[in-house]
């Protein structure tokens, strides 16, 4: 059982990227970068919304 | 290198193929349907993808959903869940200790009482969230992975 909040985001991001990736295209340079764009954007907008949400709820 | 570039015939539709044929082995098994298909490679990420994505769900104390009456929602999550195909039942058999799909209606009927409480220990971990997240996620992959399959099939699609 994986506890940390953020390797399970890693994973659960890198699991969808990969299968949108070999869903969507189909050569390794396209899927390469649908894996970087995708999962980055995924990892990265979590951390800003949570960063965001950090104040909630309020005192 | 491109997949389509190493198998070019892999790139057309098999016109002999019954579309329901590749629809039915994604079912059975994640990434099966495009395997059939001639695209092993790509069947073979399907299947890691989704295996992983189900362990990671069962093994975060995800639960398997339960039929339950009163709550609607209940049926498409539990139509979600077996969209993995055979593959659920693991996620079923980790949550109730057995193959169960509907909850009891009468909430004094003791296997009613008995899955709730199994669902409730699963509740109270704190990675079950993820873990339903997952379970769900799989589910989903699969539904998208059984249509691409038909799309395949049907030469609507590369």
């Amino acid at each position: 059982m994986i506890r940390s909040h953020f390797l399970n985001l890693v994973l659960f991001s890198g699991l969808v990227a990969v299968f949108f990736a070999f869903l969507t295209q189909n050569d390794s340079r396209s899927r390469a970068r649908v894996i970087l764009i995708l999962g980055g954007s995924m990892v990265v907008l979590s951390l800003i919304v949570a960063y965001v949400m950090y104040p909630f709820p309020l005192p | 290198m491109s997949e389509t570039v190493l198998d070019p015939a892999a790139s057309a539709p098999r016109a002999s193929v019954d579309p329901w044929i590749p629809c039915l082995l994604a079912w059975l098994a994640p990434g099966l349907g495009h395997a059939y298909l001639g695209r092993k490679g790509r069947g073979a990420v399907f299947f890691v993808v989704v295996l992983a994505t189900l362990g990671l769900g069962i093994s975060s104390d995800g639960a398997a959903a339960l039929i339950d009456p009163h709550q609607p929602l209940t049926y498409l999550a539990t139509f979600d869940n077996l969209a993995v195909g055979p593959l659920e039942l693991l996620s079923r058999v980790a949550t109730y200790g057995r193959i169960v799909y509907r909850l009891p209606e009468d909430e004094a009927d003791p296997r009613h009482i008995e899955l709730t409480d199994r669902l409730r220990k699963k509740v109270r971990s704190v990675t079950f969230e993820y873990g339903n997240t997952f379970l769900l996620t799989a589910g989903l992959m699969n539904i998208l992975l059984i249509l691409d399959a038909f799309d395949i099939a049907t030469g609507r699609k590369d």
